[in-house]
Parts: structure tokens; C-alpha cells; sequence
């Protein structure tokens, strides 16, 4: 009995003892992995061959991956490194190259790469791939589309696209009409506001939808701005030097605040930029 | 010879449903059908896809565990524990002794993927009915395709099992072959299809070791063939033709290898 008592307490004691370890262990391990992150992904010839008969789940796992690792830098509103582009886009080649169908994977690496990079073509190169499998999906081309008609300004691949996209099931019934007066949507922000509308309204995951309903508040604010712009010179036959000029006439109460920290400025072409572009400062 | 073959099956499946490890098996993959309720959340758009991609990973990974862990035991412990004797005491001629350990181990399979398969349709109707938007591309149909071919899979994986415990000395050692043939068979054909591309080329394999794999791809199953989980989480439709000439394909394999498991065993010493 006593021996039995005299084992659990050294038990306990051992408890207590790896609990105390554990807790300094793991600020240790966070120390490594901060000066040694984990950001590097098998190609996917050999990912492949190891991940035998269970490649869905494995894409799952390094998908989780990647939006723990660009969460995170979003979180702690870290700036994307330009060469970070490339990791991103091979990560989201070799999930793809393990489950082609998967569109979680191909949209997270479109958004990051268009976007917070602007590296369109590597985006556009990924939804290509996509549009190889997902065959019976309006949402590829549909996105490439945007990509093309919003970032690259050309509108006639973005109109073949769209198109293209307005033709298969499930498609939103604007696009057919969008798709045929892109260019009057030329240098307006609409167009991007409808799209992440859209995106917003298919999105799940909580942690995904907040940089989306950012980056919309302040597409709304910027094209508000331009419409005000619009107004006072319609009103003034001319145009306001800065946005202060809307306050003093009244077309706005204040200018307002950026969610991403910068400041909005009028340019002399009209058109209403921020400062932040749209990445946190 | 028939009614011998099937009293043997009914032991072999009732001495498998016996092992302790099955509980453990199934409880491994029940749990990991649960852990999809919570992984699900993790995903932005393909929740379906996510939860079937667990589910039938569950079910692939616990068909796995029971070949290597139970299987081998059935007939190779037989002879590891000379245990054999006692059967073959009996009015039980070696190829009976042979199709019939095939044909209960065949039962013991399709009973804990039938259990499985249930409990992971329950698994995800739940969580169909919780995020029904998010499962528009979903199909019964391919799941149970998917889940059938596994099946296929492991009928021809427990056939390699019964072959090689009829040519090795040990369990350790069928064990081994059987898991080298799996990952073989599983990549093989990522192997050769590599092989054609223009990658391969700076590899600079000797002209032997790829006519080498060139023969490989012959001799060995082809494993991946089975493997229609993918597919199944997108519900890409997989032609009736398709399953059709993986259930032959099974069916042809796995009849020769239990003729060739019964030619070596009728010629084996087992002093």
C-alpha cells in the first residue's frame, strides 16, 4: 500500500515536473522556429510518391499548411517579401499537382498573388492550370477575367473570359452584361467591388473573411470618393485640388480613415488612390 | 471442396474478429472520422472535399492496419506457432487450407469496411446537413464508388499477403514484402509516367535500371489504379467502364496469386 502510494506521488512529481518542461520547451521551439521557419514545401515528384493513396488528405495538410503561414503574417501584419511570391505560387503548384481540383488552394494563391504581390502572370498561370480540370466551374475564368480586365487593363481577354465564365452553370446573371461593357468600367472600381462581394459571400472560414471585408470597405470608400469628385466638378466646373476641398464644400463630413493606415489622395487625373496600397502599415 | 473452403472461411473470419487489434483499428478511424467535424472549419470553400477526404483516408488507413497487422497474423502466425498442424490434421486438402484463409480474410475486409463505410456516411451526412451550402459538388454515388475500388484495393493486397506467407519463413518478413509490394504497386506508375516526361532526362538513369522499372510496371499491381479518393471528393464521375476493369483487374490478380500461393504451398515443407 505504501509502495503504491509512495509510486503516485512520483508519478505526480513527474507530471508536474514535464509540464514545468513542457512550457519552457515550447517558448524554445518557438525561438527555432522563428530564426528557423518552416517554409518550405517538397516538390511534388516526390510528395507525390510518398503521400501513396492518400494525396486529398496530404493536399489538405500542406494547404493548412500555407494558410497557417500566410495567416500568420497577415495576423501579425507582417510584409510579404517580394521573393515570397515564388514560394507561394510553387506551394500552391504542388497542392495542385496532388489534388488538381482543389479550389480552396488555387483562389488563396490567386488572391495573395494578384493582390498583395501583383504578380498576375504567376496567378494567372496558376487559374490556367485550374481551368484545365475544373472544367464545369464558372468561378476560374471568371477570375481570370478579373485579373485580366482589373490588373492587367485588358479588356479583351477579360471580356473572352468573362464570357466564357457566363456560359457555364451556376454563372451570376451580370455577367454577360459586365463581360460586354467592360471598357465602360475602365478606372472604376466597381467591377472590384461586385467581385469580392461575390467572393465574400462564398468564403467560409471566419479568419479568410476579415482581410476580404477590409480590402472591400476601402474599395467602397475609394470609389465614394471618386463619385464625390465627380459631383463637385460637375458642380464646379472644375476639380478640387485635394479632397479637403469636398469637406470645405460640403460633399463629404470628413475625409475618412483608411482601415489599412494610410491616407487617401486625390491625383490630378481624377482618380482617388491611397497611400497604404491597400497593405497594412 | 466448397463447403470445406467455407467452414474454413467462417473460422478465419471468427478467429480475425477475435484480435484485439480490430477494436483498435476501428476506434483509430473512427476518431479520425470525428476529428473531420472539427478540421472542416479550417477550409474556406471545399468543405465536402476536406470531409471526404478524411473519410475515405480513415477507411484506406484502417484497411491498411488490418492487412499488415491482422491478416499476416492469420496465416503466417499459423505457421510461425506451428498452429497449422492442428488445421491440416483435418479432412482440409493445403489449397483448401490456402482459399479458404483468402476467402475469410476477403469477409473480415468487407465486414469492417461495411461497418466503417456506414459510420463515415452517417459522419458526413452530419456534416452535410450542418454546411449544406458548402456541399453542392457532392456525390453518394462516387463516395461508394471510391470505397468500393479501396475494397478492390485491399481483396489483391491480401492476395499478396497470402502469396508471400507461403513463400517466406516469418511473418516479420511477409510483412515486409507485402508493405515494399504496397508502396511499390502505389507508385509504380508515378514512377514510369516520371520516366516518360522530359524531367527524367537530367536524372541520367542507366539504361538498366530503366528497363528494370519498364518490367516492374509489368509484374507488379498497379495499386494507385484503385485509388479514387480524389475523384471522389470532387465527385468527378468515374465511368462504369472504369470500375468494371478495376474489379477484373482485382479479380484476375488476386485468383492468380492464390493459384501460385496454393502450387507453393502444396510443395513446402513445413517441418
Amino acid at each position: 500500500m505504501k509502495k503504491t502510494g509512495q509510486k503516485i506521488c512520483l508519478i505526480i512529481l513527474l507530471i508536474g515536473g514535464l509540464i514545468v518542461f513542457q512550457q519552457n520547451f515550447i517558448e524554445h521551439r518557438k525561438r527555432l522556429l522563428n530564426t528557423n521557419p518552416i517554409n518550405y514545401f517538397v516538390p511534388s515528384k516526390v510528395t507525390g510518391l510518398v503521400s501513396l493513396e492518400f494525396k486529398g488528405i496530404v493536399s489538405d495538410f500542406l494547404f493548412l499548411k500555407l494558410s497557417t503561414l500566410l495567416g500568420d503574417k497577415i495576423i501579425k501584419k507582417e510584409k510579404f517579401k517580394q521573393n515570397q511570391a515564388d514560394f507561394i505560387y510553387q506551394a500552391a503548384d504542388i497542392i495542385t499537382d496532388l489534388d488538381p481540383w482543389f479550389w480552396d488552394a488555387y483562389l488563396m494563391a490567386d488572391m495573395v498573388l494578384a493582390w498583395d504581390f501583383k504578380e498576375i502572370d504567376l496567378a494567372n498561370k496558376l487559374l490556367l492550370k485550374a481551368k484545365k480540370y475544373r472544367t464545369w466551374d464558372f468561378k476560374v475564368p471568371y477570375y481570370l477575367g478579373f485579373n485580366y480586365f482589373y490588373f492587367l487593363q485588358d479588356n479583351e481577354n477579360g471580356s473572352k473570359y468573362l464570357m466564357e465564365a457566363s456560359k457555364l452553370p451556376g454563372s451570376p446573371e451580370y455577367l454577360p452584361a459586365l463581360a460586354t461593357r467592360l471598357s465602360v468600367y475602365q478606372n472604376n472600381y466597381g467591377p472590384a467591388i461586385v467581385f469580392l462581394m461575390d467572393l465574400l459571400k462564398s468564403t467560409h472560414a471566419s479568419s479568410s473573411v476579415i482581410p476580404l471585408q477590409k480590402r472591400l470597405e476601402t474599395l467602397i470608400i475609394l470609389e465614394n470618393l471618386e463619385k464625390q469628385v465627380d459631383k463637385y466638378e460637375k458642380l464646379n466646373k472644375s476639380l478640387p485640388t485635394d479632397l479637403f476641398d469636398l469637406v470645405k464644400k460640403g460633399f463629404i463630413d470628413r475625409i475618412p480613415d483608411d482601415p489599412y493606415g494610410g491616407k487617401f489622395i486625390l491625383l490630378p487625373n481624377k482618380r482617388v488612390f491611397t497611400t497604404s496600397k491597400m497593405i497594412d502599415k | 471442396m466448397i463447403l470445406k473452403m467455407l467452414s474454413l472461411m467462417k473460422l478465419t473470419f471468427k478467429e480475425g474478429a477475435r484480435e484485439r487489434a480490430i477494436l483498435g483499428i476501428g476506434l483509430f478511424a473512427l476518431l479520425m472520422m470525428c476529428a473531420s467535424f472539427i478540421v472542416v472549419n479550417f477550409f474556406m470553400r471545399d468543405l465536402h472535399k476536406v470531409a471526404v477526404d478524411i473519410n475515405l483516408s480513415a477507411i484506406g488507413l484502417a484497411g491498411l492496419l488490418l492487412t499488415f497487422f491482422v491478416s499476416i497474423n492469420l496465416l503466417s502466425m499459423d505457421i510461425d506457432k506451428h498452429t497449422i498442424y492442428c488445421v491440416l490434421s483435418k479432412p482440409f486438402s493445403r489449397s483448401q487450407y490456402i482459399w479458404g484463409k483468402y476467402l475469410g480474410i476477403m469477409l473480415i475486409i468487407t465486414a469492417a469496411f461495411f461497418i466503417l463505410t456506414v459510420c463515415s456516411s452517417i459522419n458526413i451526412l452530419l456534416i452535410k446537413s450542418q454546411y449544406a451550402v458548402w456541399f453542392q459538388r457532392f456525390s453518394w454515388m462516387e463516395f461508394y464508388k471510391a470505397v468500393y475500388a479501396s475494397l478492390l484495393m485491399f481483396f489483391l493486397l491480401n492476395a499478396i499477403v497470402i502469396f508471400f506467407s507461403t513463400i517466406t519463413t516469418s511473418s516479420f518478413l511477409t510483412l515486409l514484402f507485402s508493405i515494399s509490394t504496397y508502396i511499390a504497386g502505389q507508385t509504380i506508375e508515378e514512377v514510369v509516367m516520371f520516366l516518360k516526361t522530359s524531367g527524367a532526362e537530367e536524372m541520367a538513369l542507366s539504361g538498366g535500371v530503366e528497363k528494370l522499372i519498364g518490367i516492374a510496371q509489368y509484374i507488379l499491381p498497379n495499386l494507385s489504379a484503385f485509388d479514387l479518393k480524389v475523384q471522389a471528393s470532387h465527385a468527378i464521375i468515374v465511368s462504369n467502364s472504369y470500375m468494371m476493369g478495376i474489379t477484373f483487374y482485382s479479380a484476375f490478380y488476386s485468383t492468380i496469386l492464390i493459384f501460385a500461393a496454393t502450387l507453393i504451398f502444396n510443395k513446402r515443407e513445413l517441418m
